[in-house]
């Protein structure tokens, strides 16, 4: 910045991150030597050898595959649900007129406050008594229901600067409030859109409790990786691997999108006043 | 704030219509709109269904089974407050209060002092730090059951247990520790772990309230003779602290429903040492099946929940228009 830029503090900082990638270093290298060079560590450089058996072997050893496609389901529809619902009901609260309007948007952007542990007696019972457990409705339904508590705030935050004229000028044209929302609000709202479709997309994708609770065959990536770490085989090769999988698709979204994600993330909890 | 009543159905646009719509309206055809209620209803049927199925209705119903007496697929019996007497009488529950305010207090403080630190820092060189701020930032987007998976690797008891192998590399074999099966230390790893992917957050909210400070306001500073620790303590500091508060809310409540950093750890052990509130409840009613029991203990969850957030809803009940 202005001339003086102290050394020690870039040092400092270095230091820190260093220190702060070593964990990820540690899965990452465990997931490439052979077990038996690392009984003593992954950091130690007695024997080097490279190896890519574990990341071959793992999709045969744990049903790791299928877990990948079933996050990746179940992600990929909730973050769609979510895009497409949350904007609808964010440009009803906002440039619609109707009973108990401001009721019902108050009581949805505060739950966000709520755990989710709130949920999970109440619908484990209700998906009990329906049939519904290990059903992927069972998850999807709070994933999209439980969204809407921060996504609609957001998208409506974006829409308060909204210009009134545009949806003044459709209206002079005749358009209905549909019309003006499909045609005017909703190709100009994307990038909150697109940010809520980040955040829900690595919620989903990261979710443990809920389809540890309520899905028993098909599980998801992180509930896969609770099973197998639990055991207490000495293959941490193949556990890293799994480790690695379970949290690349998110980490990457998460790195690429940093941007939306911060917009985001401080808007959802109240930052952006 | 008026509600918007029935009313609004029978005056189509209300205010903002009646300004531009009533004069400027142009000589065409009129097809039939449909009312804002219609238009409402349509937008909103899917998302309130949704929303009370996932949100209004568990909320209710947790509220409702705590003051049931509930065993597996048994008959529930009324108790009235049965289920927060016993609670408070459990010496389990009592400890996990503790647990949870000594983990989410720690956690906070920890991961949000470092966040603040680091932003303050990087401040003074804003571009050649970039790379380290994404180092620690990348930590906040690993899943957090992978950040559990990768600290336990990191306290295991064994030759290949980090920790274990830094400390003896000093020649303190003495302080060489299984972290995660001692009741005394296992609750401090998971608050290690937790800060760690916490930290994050507070850095990314600190430095950009930092970057938004008039870059005029430091050159002032440094022309009047100020050192870059007097600007730090009494420039950067005070205004960042917007989003150091922002960061010590978030941060406070993921902590206060963490459940899978745990579960992934230890599982609430050894002999239940790292069992917060937000554990206790799925242990209670999903391993235990006492399902009311688990519903109480949510509700004290829950309440501890809306006390922290008093402000923030404070805040947004009184921005929603």
């Amino acid at each position: 910045m202005i001339g003086k830029t102290p050394r020690w503090t870039i040092a400092i900082v270095g230091v820190i991150a260093f220190i702060w990638i070593i964990p990820i270093l540690g899965i990452i290298v465990t997931s490439v030597r052979p077990p038996q060079d690392v009984t003593l560590g992954w950091w130690r450089l007695d024997t080097i050898r490279f190896t890519l058996d574990a990341w071959f072997r793992v999709w045969s050893e744990y049903p790791l595959a299928s877990a990948f496609v079933t996050t990746a389901q179940l992600a990929f529809i909730a973050t769609i649900s979510t895009m497409l619902l949350t904007p609808a009901a964010a440009y009803a609260f906002h440039f619609l007129k109707f009973p108990f309007r401001r009721l019902m948007l108050i009581i949805i952007i505060n739950a966000f406050v709520l755990p989710q542990q709130v949920v999970i007696i109440p619908l484990f019972q209700l998906w009990r008594d329906l049939g519904l457990l290990d059903n992927f409705a069972s998850v999807l339904i709070p994933y999209v229901g439980l969204s809407f508590a921060w996504s609609i705030f957001l998208v409506k935050n974006f829409l308060e600067d909204f210009p009134k004229e545009l949806v003044e000028a459709g209206r002079i044209d005749g358009c209905g409030p549909l019309r003006i929302f499909w045609h005017i609000v909703l190709p100009n709202s994307l990038s909150p859109i697109f940010a809520v479709a980040i955040l829900q997309f690595l919620w989903t994708w990261n979710a443990l409790l809920l389809p540890m609770l309520y899905l028993r065959t098909d599980v998801p990536l992180p509930v896969l990786l609770t099973r197998v770490s639990g055991t207490y085989e000495l293959n941490w090769d193949l556990r890293s691997v799994a480790a690695i999988v379970t949290t690349i698709v998110p980490l990457l979204v998460f790195l690429i999108f940093q941007r939306q994600f911060a917009v985001g993330s401080e808007t959802r909890t109240g930052a952006k006043e | 704030m008026a509600m918007p009543v029935a009313s609004a159905a029978a005056v189509p646009g209300s205010e903002r219509a009646l300004s531009t719509g009533g004069r400027h309206r142009p000589p065409v055809p009129r097809r039939r709109r449909l009312s804002d209620v219609a238009a409402a209803v349509i937008l909103l049927l899917p998302v309130l269904i949704l929303f009370g199925v996932s949100v209004i209705y568990p909320l209710i119903d947790t509220v409702r089974l705590s003051f049931y007496d509930i065993k597996g697929l048994g008959k529930p019996i009324f108790i009235g407050l049965g289920n927060y007497v016993r609670l408070f009488t459990d010496p389990a529950f009592r400890n996990t209060l503790v647990t949870t305010l000594v983990f989410t207090l720690s956690t906070t403080v920890i991961s949000v002092s470092i966040g603040w630190a680091v932003a303050m820092l990087c401040n003074f060189a804003p571009r050649q730090t970039t790379i380290f701020r994404l180092m620690i930032f990348t930590a906040f987007g690993v899943s957090e059951a992978v950040v559990g998976y990768m600290w336990i690797s990191i306290f295991r008891p064994d030759a290949a247990g980090l920790l274990n192998s830094f400390i003896s590399l000093f020649g303190l074999p003495g302080f060489a520790h299984p972290w995660l099966g001692d009741p005394d230390t296992a609750l401090w790893a998971i608050v290690a772990s937790a800060a760690w992917g916490g930290v994050g957050l507070p850095l990314m909210l600190c430095f950009a309230a930092v970057q938004s400070i008039p870059r005029t306001v430091l050159e002032a500073a440094y022309m009047d003779g100020a050192k870059p620790f007097a600007v730090m303590r009494h420039i950067l500091m005070p205004l960042s602290l917007p989003g150091v508060r922002v960061a010590v809310f978030i941060n406070l409540l993921g902590a206060l429903r963490a459940f899978d950093i745990i579960f992934v750890m230890t599982g609430g052990g050894p002999v239940r040492a790292t069992e917060t509130v937000g554990y206790f409840m799925y242990r209670e009613s999903m391993t235990q099946f006492k399902l009311g029991y688990g519903a109480a203990a949510t509700v004290v969850l829950l309440i501890a929940v809306l006390v922290i957030s008093i402000p923030a809803i404070i805040q947004r009940t009184a921005g929603a228009k």
